[in-house]
C-alpha cells in the first residue's frame, strides 16, 4: 500500500505543481466545462483500481474481504465449510496467527476469483485473440481467450481456471471454469468446490471506468448463482509494480514462530 | 552462428522431433517446403520455447542452469559467493535436500535473469508502449517499458528488475537494473549484487525462431559483462499452462520434514 501511497502523492503533488519538470506537463486550465473524454469501449487497456467508495468504518468496506453483503444461499456442504473457515477478515475474524486461511503460511497461489478481493491494480492488456488481466499480487495472471476455443478439460483443476470470453456489444461475457478447490472463494471463509463455474460481464462504461459483474454458480456450495459488482477507476499514470506474498512480513513471521519458538 | 539459414533450422527441427507430445506439435512434412513463411521482426508475439539441440547426456545441457558453457568471470566477492552456493543442478551438484538455492524451501520467485533457464514456454504479447514476457514458471512476469521512460529508483530493489527498452532496427534492446539481492543469476549459484545490470538484444530471427542475447554486467560479481546467447522456437498451438513451486512435491516434502518434523 505503500506505493500506493506514493503514486497518489505524487500524482496530487503534479498536479499542484511541486515539481518544475511537471509544471510544464500540467494542462493549462480549460476555459469551458470539457467534454467527456471519448472512449473505445472495446479498448480495456490500462492499469485500474478498485472504486469503491472509501467509507470510515472498516465493517463497511466488504469488498475487502468478501464479494457481497447479502450472504450467498449456502448448501449444507456449503455451510459446514463456512462454518469450519476461521478468517482473519470480516465480521467473525480471529488473529492472523489462529487462522486456517489455506493462504497464509504456504503462498499458494490466491485463485481466482478471489484474487479481485486483493486490493492491489491490475492491468489489462489485449491481443486479438486474448484479454489478459496481470495482477501486481503474485504477478497473476487471468488469462481470457477470445478466439473462440472451448474449454480444455485436460489442462486439470487449475488455480486461476481456464477462461474463455466473447464481446456482446460493448459487453466482455468470460466463462471460467476448471479450478482447483484449494482456496476460498473469498477472504472471509466462503467455500468453493471444483464445480465453481464464473461467469464475468466487464464493461468500460466511461473513458475512466470499468465495471465486473460477476456470477458465481457452484451447485455444490451454493444452492443457486449470486451476483456481485467490481468497480474499477484508471489510473493512467501507473504501472503494477511487485508483491509477492513471500515479502509479507507478517506470514514470514508466523511461520518461524511456528517452526523455531525458541529462535 | 547457428541459424545460417532457414533450410537448416527446419533439418535441425525434423532430426529432433523424437517426441510424442511433441510431434503433434511440430509442423507436418508438406509445410516443410514451403518458402520460409513472412513475419513482420517487430511482432515477438506467441508462445516460445527453449531451441537448443537435445543431447544425450545432461550434462552437456548447460543451457538449463547456466548461460554461457564457460564459466564467467568472477571477482573474489562473487567467487566467494559462488564457493559457498550449494546447488542441485550442474557438474556439482548436491542432493536436493542439502541445496542453500534460494528458491527452495522458500518458493521465492527466481527473478531474472534465471527464470530464462527454467525449461517452460514463455508467451510474449505487445502494446505500442510495452513488450511483455509471460512465463508458465510460477507465473513470472518480465515488463519491459517501451514509451521512452526511465529507470525508476523509487521502485526499491527487485525480484525481477526495472525493464525498459528501445528498438534498434529489428532487434529489441532492453535494460534492466534494480534487482534485490535474493535470487542468483542462473540455477548453478552464480551469484549477482544489487548493482546487476542485464543488457538484452532480443530478435526474430525467422517466422519461428527467437534469439535473446543476454549480457551480465555486475562490477561487484563479476570482472567484466558476459553474454549468454539464447535461443527460443515459437510453438503456435501451445498455451501456458499453470506451474507453481508449491505444487511440487519434492518441496513439500523437504518443508514439511524442516518446520514440522512431528506433522
Amino acid at each position: 500500500m505503500r506505493i500506493q501511497a506514493q503514486r497518489f502523492a505524487l500524482a496530487l503533488a503534479i498536479i499542484l505543481g511541486y515539481f518544475s519538470t511537471a509544471a510544464a506537463q500540467t494542462k493549462q486550465p480549460p476555459a469551458a466545462p470539457a467534454a467527456a473524454p471519448s472512449f473505445d469501449p472495446h479498448d480495456l487497456s490500462g492499469v485500474w483500481f478498485d472504486d469503491h467508495p472509501r467509507l470510515i468504518t472498516v465493517q463497511q468496506r466488504y469488498w475487502a474481504y468478501t464479494f457481497t453483503l447479502d450472504a450467498p444461499p449456502m448448501t449444507a456442504w456449503g455451510q459446514e465449510k463456512f462454518s469450519a473457515a476461521k478468517p482473519s477478515f470480516g465480521p467473525h475474524a480471529i488473529p492472523l496467527a489462529e487462522s486456517n486461511d489455506p493462504l497464509y503460511h504456504t503462498c499458494s497461489p490466491i485463485g481466482f476469483p478471489l484474487i479481485y478481493l486483493y486490493p492491489l491494480p491490475l492491468q489489462i492488456v489485449q491481443t486479438p485473440g486474448e484479454v489478459i488481466m496481470l495482477f501486481e499480487w503474485d504477478s497473476l495472471r487471468h488469462q481470457i481467450f477470445i478466439d473462440g476455443r472451448k474449454h480444455d478439460e485436460t489442462l486439470g483443476p487449475l488455480w486461476m481456471g481456464d477462461s474463455i470470453g466473447h464481446w456482446d456489444g460493448d459487453t466482455l461475457v468470460t466463462d471460467t471454469v476448471n479450478l482447483n478447490d484449494k482456496t476460498w472463494l473469498d477472504r472471509m471463509g466462503h467455500p468453493h468446490s471444483e464445480q465453481l463455474h464464473v461467469i464475468e460481464r466487464i464493461r468500460r462504461v466511461d473513458h475512466d471506468h470499468l465495471v465486473d459483474d460477476l456470477t458465481i454458480e457452484d451447485p455444490k456450495a451454493y444452492t443457486k448463482p449470486w451476483t456481485a459488482r467490481l468497480p474499477y477507476v484508471l489510473k493512467p499514470k501507473w504501472t503494477i509494480a511487485e508483491q509477492f506474498c513471500e515479502d509479507v512480513r507478517s506470514f514470514q513471521d508466523i511461520d518461524q514462530d511456528a517452526a523455531a519458538p525458541a529462535k | 552462428m547457428r541459424r545460417v539459414s532457414f533450410c537448416v533450422a527446419l533439418a535441425f527441427t525434423l532430426a529432433w522431433s523424437f517426441s510424442a507430445s511433441l510431434s503433434a506439435q511440430t509442423k507436418k512434412p508438406s509445410e516443410k517446403s514451403k518458402a520460409a513463411s513472412s513475419f513482420d521482426p517487430h511482432d515477438l508475439s506467441g508462445v516460445w520455447y527453449d531451441d537448443h539441440p537435445r543431447p544425450n547426456k545432461v550434462d552437456e545441457r548447460y543451457w538449463i542452469y547456466k548461460f554461457t558453457q564457460g564459466e564467467p568471470p568472477m571477482t573474489p566477492w562473487g567467487q566467494a559467493q559462488f564457493d559457498a552456493s550449494k546447488s542441485s543442478f550442474g557438474p556439482a551438484a548436491v542432493p536436493l535436500k542439502d541445496t542453500n538455492d534460494p528458491i527452495y524451501h522458500t518458493c521465492t520467485p527466481p527473478g531474472f535473469p534465471r527464470v530464462l533457464l527454467h525449461p517452460f514456454p514463455f508467451q510474449i504479447i505487445q502494446s505500442p508502449t510495452e513488450v511483455i514476457f509471460l512465463f508458465e514458471y510460477d507465473s513470472m512476469l518480465h515488463q519491459i517499458h517501451i514509451d521512452g521512460r526511465k529507470h525508476d529508483e523509487s521502485l526499491g530493489p527487485l525480484w525481477m528488475g526495472d525493464s525498459i527498452g528501445h528498438w534498434e532496427g529489428d532487434t529489441l534492446v532492453t535494460d534492466t537494473v534494480n534487482f534485490n539481492e535474493k535470487t542468483w543469476v542462473d540455477r548453478m549459484g552464480h551469484p549477482h549484487s544489487d548493482q546487476l545490470h542485464v543488457i538484452e538484444h532480443i530478435r526474430r530471427v525467422d517466422h519461428d525462431h527467437l534469439e535473446d542475447d543476454i549480457t551480465v554486467d555486475d562490477p561487484k560479481a563479476y570482472t567484466k559483462p558476459w553474454t549468454g546467447h539464447m535461443t527460443y522456437a515459437l510453438y503456435p498451438k501451445w498455451t501456458l499452462g499453470e506451474y507453481f513451486c508449491e505444487d511440487q512435491s519434492d518441496f513439500d516434502e523437504i518443508e514439511n520434514n524442516e518446520t514440522k518434523p512431528m506433522k
